[in-house]
């Protein structure tokens, strides 16, 4: 009997996986729609979100005095029934105690939990209610991903457009989005885009689960500790010989808005390159990208002098905004 | 005359750590080592004779002559700390903790067990200069904690045993008649109900196998409750995806039936995210089906060549993957051959050879072998 290569076997699952997620076999979202049926089951703690961990400490915290006496044995449940009777003094005043401890000891990390939100509130760690200037790089991206060990995950993928380019290109392609309005449209256009943030989903994969992973938008903005934290879970849920490519506006791109209210700015291509080889990346390819969305709107044809002021507004987004976006592209050595 | 004497939490019967422990034991005899099995409780049928710790004289056996004390880590226990305090030198047999972080929402007091366990192994550093693991993955971990002397024994396990059992006529007929009427694929896989093991995934896992590829397919999921909540929940979402004639939760099974449903069984599917070693996978090959397992922690150490590993639990790389061994004959005829090999490199010569290796360089390096 000749010997079975299990590793080409394993490609041809993730081929078929493919091919039936693109034929539709597998609808898009069923994973995520399966997860969230289980979810409805599961008990309040199992995210990973504070609130709902609080409220699993706060639902516990009261210690029940009555201990069950069931059992299989009549006579021992009426034993059980008689000690749980006589002892009911003494259990319930411990049971009381435990209960107002585990009830202030749930009621100080909910205060803390506050001032935290109040800290984050201060240092703008949360996402900025603006839409930062996106840019078209499917053309370095796509081709730089192709026959990548896996799924590859574009995260933060706004309304898809990449998604479906890579989908496209033959990819198994997903995002994830947290606005949900941008993610609802994604999915009613057929792709498989779910709403959740870039940090929360790469931290919930497991090891080597994806073949390639596109970051883009939130990296634009989010603080220097956070984008290296994401980079790190990137990296982790690579499989050896996968890509991860990172997508920027660059640093002269982001509007006055982004920049005064953001907590962090788009890097400069250089520090990606130094960020990607420190987590032991090898940089496959640093590429200039044009497209950059105009960040200053044209004024609507009609206006007067809307010829001259568009002609100046175009000088500037080009002059202010454009030119330095860029894709790096890095693969994690086998 | 050197005695090993075992310490661990609990020793009961039908547990993987209780069989090793009594194999351990057999083993230690016939290098002409005594020693007792002392554990924190000794749960009636366990495997060999027993005393609990509150019963053990450990000054007494310390006195009679030069002693070695073997302590199995598994869990969070008060028995740890005992070991601790026991005269004389010592070594830990590690066989994983489970990560607490999977169980705290299910079964917080578990979780805080785990915790504890975990400490427990932490501070053992101290006082066990020598610590055994049954697997690599294991004890990559114990090099973590910062033990200097490790070692890799298997599980003691007989794997030229593990399908000698002859499965129950009456489950193999039922089973063969329930294959019969709707036809489908068989699904199988063993363990307890616990969130870490997820068999929520292998649910996830069916429903889009048989949405994808066969629309008769059923799970069959064997093993007791270990979490009430955990075995709820599974119970609710069978229920709301409607595959309540689909999957059967078998519950802790005698030998005989278990052997039915590796008889029946198409594939064995594993989809849990920890493993220290993973005996069922073993089992699964001795009974010659073949394996799918997500390559999680110690299971691609001890599946090795002979099954298909998959790098995400997602149910339609699952699902692709059992497809593919249930439809693929000559990779079934392989990974069932490739099975028996793993068995034969896992067996007991090989471990009690590790064991037996192990244990002289212990007693060499505590001065006790040439007494």
């Amino acid at each position: 009997m000749s010997e079975i290569d299990l590793s080409r076997i394993q490609d041809e699952i993730a081929e078929e996986v493919r091919r039936r997620r693109a034929a539709g076999d597998f609808p898009p979202g069923l994973e995520q729609e399966l997860d969230a049926m289980f979810a409805k089951y599961a008990p309040a703690g199992t995210s990973d979100d504070f609130d709902d961990v609080l409220a699993a400490a706060e639902a516990q915290s009261f210690i029940h005095a009555d201990v069950p006496t069931a059992s299989q044995r009549r006579p021992l449940a009426y034993v059980k029934r008689v000690l749980r009777k006589t002892m009911a003094w003494y259990v319930r005043f411990v049971a009381q105690q435990v209960t107002a401890f585990a009830g202030t000891v749930t009621r100080a990390v909910a205060l803390l939990g506050h001032r935290v939100e109040a800290l984050e509130r201060v240092t703008l760690v949360s996402r900025p209610p603006l839409v930062a200037p996106t840019v078209d790089a499917s053309a370095v991206v796509v081709p730089a991903l192709a026959g990548v060990p896996g799924r590859v995950l574009h995260a933060e993928c706004g309304t898809g457009a990449l998604v479906g380019a890579l989908a496209a290109a033959g990819a198994d392609a997903y995002g994830v989005e947290p606005v949900e309005a941008a993610a609802m449209e994604a999915a009613q256009a057929g792709l498989d885009v779910r709403a959740d943030t870039a940090m929360a989903h790469l931290g919930k994969l497991a090891p080597a689960a994806l073949g390639g992973v596109v970051l883009s938008g939130c990296v634009d903005w989010l603080a220097p500790g956070d984008v290296l934290a994401l980079v790190d879970l990137a990296v982790r849920a690579l499989a050896p010989g996968g890509v991860l490519a990172v997508t920027s506006v660059g640093p002269r791109a982001v509007s006055p808005v982004v920049a005064d209210l953001s907590p962090g700015r788009p890097f400069h291509a250089e520090t990606w390159r130094h960020v990607l080889s420190g987590h032991g990346l090898e940089i496959a390819q640093v590429a200039a990208l044009s497209g950059v969305a105009p960040v200053l709107a044209p004024v609507p044809a009609g206006t007067p002098g809307a010829d001259v002021l568009n002609a100046n507004i175009d000088r500037l987004n080009a002059e202010l905004f454009a030119g330095d976006a860029y894709a790096v592209v890095a693969r994690k050595p086998r | 005359m050197v005695a090993v004497h075992q310490v661990l939490p609990v020793f009961a019967p039908r547990d993987a750590i209780g069989n090793h422990t009594a194999a351990v034991r057999r083993c230690l005899r016939s290098m002409g080592i005594g020693g007792e099995i002392i554990a924190g409780e000794v749960v009636p049928g366990a495997p060999d004779a027993a005393q609990t710790v509150r019963r053990a004289r450990p000054s007494r056996l310390a006195a009679e002559e030069p002693v070695l004390w073997l302590y199995h880590a598994s869990t969070g226990s008060p028995v740890a700390e005992w070991f601790a305090e026991l005269p004389g030198p010592k070594a830990i047999d590690y066989h994983n903790i489970t990560p607490a972080d999977a169980l705290e929402p299910w079964e917080p007091h578990v979780a805080v067990e785990l915790r504890h366990g975990r400490r427990q192994l932490a501070s053992l550093t101290g006082v066990a200069r020598w610590a055994l693991a049954d697997s690599a993955y294991n004890e990559a971990e114990l090099v973590a904690l910062g033990y200097e002397w490790t070692a890799v024994v298997p599980i003691l396990l007989d794997t030229a045993q593990l399908a000698a059992v002859e499965p129950d006529p009456t489950a193999v007929a039922e089973l063969k008649a329930r294959k019969a009427s709707t036809g489908g694929a068989d699904l199988l896989f063993v363990s307890r109900l616990l969130p870490h093991k997820r068999q929520d995934d292998l649910v996830k896992a069916l429903a889009a196998y048989r949405l994808g590829f066969d629309p008769a397919a059923r799970l069959t999921l064997v093993g007791g409750v270990g979490s009430a909540r955990y075995a709820d929940a599974l119970g609710d979402f069978v229920a709301d995806l409607g595959l309540q004639r689909a999957v059967t939760f078998a519950g802790s099974v005698p030998p005989a039936q278990l052997a039915a449903y590796f008889q029946l069984a198409d594939v064995y599917v594993s989809a849990s995210a920890h493993e220290g070693f993973g005996v069922p996978l073993l089992e699964a090959m001795a009974h010659d089906v073949p394996v799918v397992a997500y390559g999680s922690t110690a299971v691609p150490e001890t599946v090795g060549d002979a099954g298909v590993l998959v790098a995400s639990s997602s149910p339609e790389v699952l699902a692709a993957a059992v497809h593919r061994v249930v439809c693929d004959s000559a990779l079934r005829d392989s990974l069932v051959a490739r099975g028996r090999r793993r068995l034969q490199s896992l067996g007991l010569p090989v471990s009690t050879a590790a064991l037996r290796a192990a244990v002289t360089s212990i007693l060499d390096a505590a001065g006790l072998a040439a007494r």
